[in-house]
């Protein structure tokens, strides 16, 4: 029996998942574990879409559909957690298990904190995780500095420090540094994620620190939840999985591994910071960039914090109607309602038509607002320093009162005016 | 987006598709659950747009299934719309269509096809007027957007089509942006020329509004509404007076330089023209004379004019003198405005072209369509067939019947009142169309279509990209696909060559015929690179870059053409002392009857608007938010001021979606090269209304 806390290495009995999968395979055995033993009904995984550029997500109920989504994506950008809020009902109603990365697994909490989504329907498995590629940019990046034609690739992969591929007649890897260096590689919001390990997760799977002979064959996986370690437990009684205990120097250099991408991402946040400039300049800053805003509303439909129905965006007393530019006050509404939640998933910056920074500007914010206040969003089911509301009770108060301009409430509460 | 109460779902279905608005051809997901769209989710990998929307691609999936839609074909009896089966309306059509073309001949009948559905359709649609009436009276609304871009690049370069993608603007030194608003009209478009100014490259917006585009620039040049020829000569005048014109490629590439410079030396100083101080005509001269590669973006602002041919033509003069075109960073690129603007036209729904732009006039080519589509040799007419807006002028006489599919003349069209007296002249009418529309009124029978997202298809997008259009769910009720819908119509008349079971068989029957299209089959399609033609053969890698080695033209030349200025058809007077301009708005498209149905999109703008100059409001008495009756010889409208420094005085600005709108107001003076109504320039007076 595996507790919290436990590390181990795991590997699959799977043939067919052995076939198709990286690394040992546990992933995709453990969810054919959770599927067949109906621990969930569904689960939320990424299957290759037109080529191993393209992550789609799909919603798996039966087990032997599994395989095809086996192996990772680094060219994946998605953001499940608004995905299970959007299309699956919050998970409400269904029992659904969900591969994660860090900035998943935050964005599932603070979906959580705000009720819409029930985290006691969802299973979470953490895949370490050092950062994305935006699809586009990586075919950009293969032709461009590895001289490799992006279709005749079959393998992508970031290990050590590097960006690997395969392809027909080699492979080549060349250091993450110098790539972004250029330009290229992780997304700006990878570069400065802290969260590589995702504890919150109920398992915690990856690749750093399988050493020894069970290297490239065995997944490392850490039990961070009582519901992580029943569904390991499951597994292996199920002869679906092999376990043993995890090579101690494996912890080390798993935990090297883990350091020295905290170190890299601190450099990025000091880089990135640095240069938006400080008080009024930031300001200036934000302002001059965010003046491109075409009103797509993107930003907020992708974000894992938004949730109202009635978006303040849209209330014509703070943001006219129909006009560009947009007014300020539409940004300054999205800083004040999510600055302290930000999780700095990206998804913002990624689909905005009119390429303005804003992960950046958010998480530049929630930095200062954590320094502030101590609260770290992501983690756990802590409240944010905003307090949260009931969107419909408190329009419904605030509607009560005459008005539902919550300044006006707020500073001069006159009821039935 | 919609919150799932507490039905069981779980399937997530992403359709990688095509957005149906405007001509940059963004890829995105329709998100399927249960048979419906429930949302779009971004498609990073495509090429174009990289997950990237504007508001309106973000909300195309909420009309799809919105109540309104058309579900049962319609039959106008005694004055009243009843259902009818499919049978009975086709029936009535074929036999109307039929009898008509017995009696009055191929001129007697006008089709029109719109640029908003997928090549197949208009593949189709075409093929049956001219196999099935042997008539060129065909046409599709790019006549209305960028009919002169097709006449006028023909004419400049051989070929009317976009010469650079979108995206080589990222490797242009000046990016010169002439009557183009692409931050709002083409998005994604815009969003390129975002990314060139982060990048450091300099941009001039050249336009009679400070739009969101101008915003944008290093540089605004403001100039009188519709004096681009007069502009464009005075600066090319200081590029021969100071010897900055390219003399290597002129020399080796082009013809009519001797043409052009005996009529720029008349445009010394054309200041009381087009109103730019003589100063910044020089210095944009230089700047875009001595880049090392300069692009020229523009759109409607410089086509729906009556000189809309020359203007165009004058973008490519430019171009040509400077050398600035057939290598990555320059070229003379139309924003497209509709999602297959290109694709209608590539299509051959054209009255003097088969698709590929095969000539009609070439026996050759009549000889070949008339093989391939089973006709009797010499059959197929050599005339060239009656464009859009003068179909529209001929109804009645001679023309008795119309077969309009996705359009929206009643709104769309210049002067609305002259459209619905029109087409009350018709003895029979057709409108085929996903919406009721304010233009079915004027039809005898209704057809029910399907939309972009209950169809397989291609839309051809402004930088010549075939993007495959995927089916995500079933249309309503008994709607139909409406090729398949041509398909029915032409085997009731016992035609041949329509039997289509598939999008793609409809496409392969295309590219048979269509040599600079054979290569762009399905399966290369299937990338989400897909392919640019022209693309010959199979083995065809397609061509985002035009006339590098040499101009499409006979002689592989560029040709320039001394072109003098005109003024607009009807100007500024006493009684209607104000200019009249049209344009897009970034949160509706076109005549509204998909966009309006987006909750978001109606929130953003519900109705129409003018912007009017300070001054002039406060002459008229008029402020920002008043209620304003504006006036044309040809008809009124009232609408909504938004008080602004964006226009100069005297010039207005109303946007094109709204029925009962600007099109009132504008003038059906047509263009004598391309046909092209002048949209964008009418004279107008304004008065309060209390």
């Amino acid at each position: 029996m595996s507790k919290k806390g436990d590390m181990l290495y795991a590997w699959t009995n799977d043939a067919e998942i052995q076939k198709k999968a990286e690394l040992g395979g546990a992933v995709t055995t453990l969810w054919k574990y959770a599927l067949e033993s109906k621990m969930v009904d569904a689960v939320l995984v990424v299957t290759k879409g037109a080529d191993l550029y393209d992550a789609v997500p799909v919603v798996i109920t039966d087990p032997k559909e599994l395989p095809k989504t086996a192996g990772s994506l680094h060219c994946g950008t998605l953001l499940m957690a608004k995905l299970v809020k959007k299309y699956l009902n919050g998970a409400q109603d269904k029992k659904i298990g969900v591969t994660v990365k860090g900035c998943d697994a935050m964005a599932f909490y603070e979906l959580a904190k705000r009720k819409q989504i029930n985290l006691d329907n969802v299973i979470m498995i953490g895949v370490n995780c050092g950062g994305s590629v935006s699809p586009v940019l990586a075919r950009k990046m293969i032709k461009e500095k590895f001289g490799v034609d992006p279709e005749k690739v079959h393998k992508e992969e970031i290990d050590k420090g590097q960006f690997i591929i395969e392809y027909e007649g080699g492979h080549k890897g060349i250091s993450v540094d110098e790539l972004e260096e250029a330009g290229f590689g992780r997304r700006s919001n990878c570069r400065r994620c802290k969260m590589k390990v995702p504890r919150q997760a109920d398992l915690a799977c990856g690749n750093w620190g399988v050493i020894g002979p069970r290297a490239g064959k065995a997944t490392f996986v850490e039990v961070c939840s009582e519901k992580g370690a029943n569904l390991l437990d499951g597994a292996v009684k199920k002869g679906l999985l092999a376990t043993e205990a995890a090579n101690p120097k494996g912890l080390e250099i798993r935990a090297k591994v883990e350091n020295a991408m905290f170190k890299l991402a601190d450099k990025w946040r000091k880089h990135d910071f640095t240069a938006l400039g400080d008080g009024k300049d930031r300001l200036r800053k934000i302002m001059s960039e965010t003046a491109r805003c075409i009103k797509c509303y993107q930003c907020i439909d992708q974000c894992p914090i938004c949730y109202c129905v009635d978006c303040t965006t849209r209330n014509p007393a703070y943001v006219p109607p129909g006009e560009l530019p947009v007014n300020f006050m539409f940004h300054l509404i999205r800083y004040a309602h999510i600055a302290d939640s930000c999780v700095n998933c990206g998804q913002c910056e990624e689909i905005c038509p009119a390429e303005i920074p804003n992960a950046l500007f958010m998480h530049a914010q929630q930095v200062e607002l954590e320094k502030m206040f101590g609260h770290t969003p992501g983690v756990n089911m802590d409240l944010p320093l905003l307090a949260l509301v009931e969107e419909k009770a408190e329009r419904a108060r605030l509607n009560a009162t005459g008005s539902d301009m919550i300044y006006e409430n707020v500073f001069n509460p006159m009821p039935n005016r | 987006m919609v919150n799932m109460m507490s039905d069981v779902k779980t399937e997530l279905k992403y359709v990688p598709t095509t957005c149906p608005y405007c001509g940059v051809g963004c890829g995105l997901n329709l998100v399927v659950q249960n048979g419906k769209c429930v949302g779009v989710e971004p498609n990073k990998r495509t090429p174009i747009n990289e997950g990237k929307l504007c508001p309106k691609g973000a909300s195309c999936w909420e009309f799809v299934h919105n109540p309104d839609r058309l579900t049962k074909p319609l039959i106008k009896k005694d004055g009243k719309f009843v259902e009818a089966s499919w049978d009975e309306a086709l029936d009535l059509i074929v036999k109307k269509f039929s009898e008509i073309y017995k009696a009055g001949g191929p001129k007697a009948l006008g089709f029109q096809t719109s640029c908003r559905t997928v090549n197949e359709d208009c593949y189709a649609l075409q093929k049956w007027a001219r196999v099935g009436f042997l008539t060129n009276n065909v046409d599709n609304c790019a006549r209305i957007c960028h009919g002169p871009s097709v006449a006028g690049l023909s004419l400049s370069f051989g070929s009317g089509a976009a010469t650079n993608p979108f995206e080589d603007v990222l490797n242009s030194d000046l990016i010169v942006m002439w009557g183009s608003n692409a931050v709002e009209a083409h998005p994604l478009a815009g969003r390129r020329v975002m990314q060139a100014k982060k990048k450091g490259i300099k941009i001039i917006v050249v336009d009679p509004r400070y739009s969101a585009t101008a915003r944008l620039a290093d540089q605004y040049i403001r100039f009188n509404p519709s004096t681009h020829i007069a502009l464009a000569n005075n600066i090319m005048y200081y590029i021969v007076k100071e010897g900055l014109e390219n003399k290597e490629f002129i020399q080796k590439r082009t013809k009519g330089f001797d043409d052009l410079k005996k009529t720029i030396e008349k445009y010394a100083d054309a200041t009381n023209i087009h109103g730019v101080p003589q100063e910044t005509v020089q210095d944009f001269a230089r700047q875009y004379a001595k880049a090392k590669n300069a692009v020229i973006i523009y759109c409607l602002g410089i086509t729906e004019l009556t000189t809309g041919t020359d203007n165009v033509r004058s973008m490519g003069n430019l171009a040509l003198i400077t050398g600035n075109v057939g290598r990555e960073g320059t070229g003379v690129n139309p924003l497209r405005g509709q999602n297959n603007v290109q694709g209608a036209c590539d299509m051959g729904a054209y009255p003097n072209v088969y698709s590929g732009y095969q000539k009609c006039e070439v026996p050759e080519n009549r000889a070949k369509m008339e093989k391939a589509w089973f006709l009797k040799e010499g059959s197929l007419p050599d005339w060239y067939g009656v464009t859009l807006t003068e179909q529209i002028n001929q109804a009645g006489d001679p023309i008795k019947a119309m077969y309009f599919m996705g359009l929206n003349p009643v709104v769309s069209y210049p002067d609305s009142n002259h459209v619905k007296r029109q087409l009350d002249k018709l003895d029979f009418c057709v409108m085929q169309d996903i919406f009721w529309t304010e233009s079915c009124e004027y039809a005898d029978v209704v057809l029910p279509g399907t939309c972009f997202a209950e169809k397989d298809g291609t839309f051809t997008s402004g930088e010549r990209r075939v993007n495959r259009v995927r089916k995500a769910v079933d249309g309503p009720g008994e709607a139909k696909l409406d090729w398949e819908i041509i398909a029915l119509l032409a085997k009731k008349m016992g035609l041949k060559g329509f039997d289509w079971k598939t999008a793609k068989d409809v496409w392969d029957d295309m590219r048979a015929c269509t040599p600079s299209m054979f290569g762009c089959t399905y399966e290369k399609m299937e990338k989400p690179e897909s392919v640019h033609w022209p693309c010959p053969t199979i083995e065809h890698p397609g061509t985002p870059i035009l006339h590098r080695e040499k101009f499409s033209a006979a002689d592989g030349l560029g040709t320039m053409f001394g072109l003098e200025y005109r003024p607009p058809a009807e100007v500024a007077d006493k009684e209607y002392p104000f200019t009249m301009m049209t344009g897009r708005l970034i949160f509706h498209y076109h005549t509204r009857t998909q966009t309006d149905r987006c909750s978001i999109l109606h929130y953003d703008v519900p109705e129409s608007y003018v912007q009017m100059n300070t001054q002039d409001a406060q002459e008229l008495g008029v402020k920002h938010g008043d209620k304003v009756k504006i006036t044309s010889r040809r008809g009124e409208t009232v609408t909504t001021a938004r008080v602004t420094d964006d226009v100069a005085p005297k010039v207005m600005y109303m946007t094109m979606h709204f029925a009962n709108g600007v099109n009132n107001l504008t003038n059906t003076a047509l263009d004598p090269l391309s046909k092209m109504p002048e949209l964008k320039h009418c004279a107008v007076k304004v008065e309060k209304v209390a």
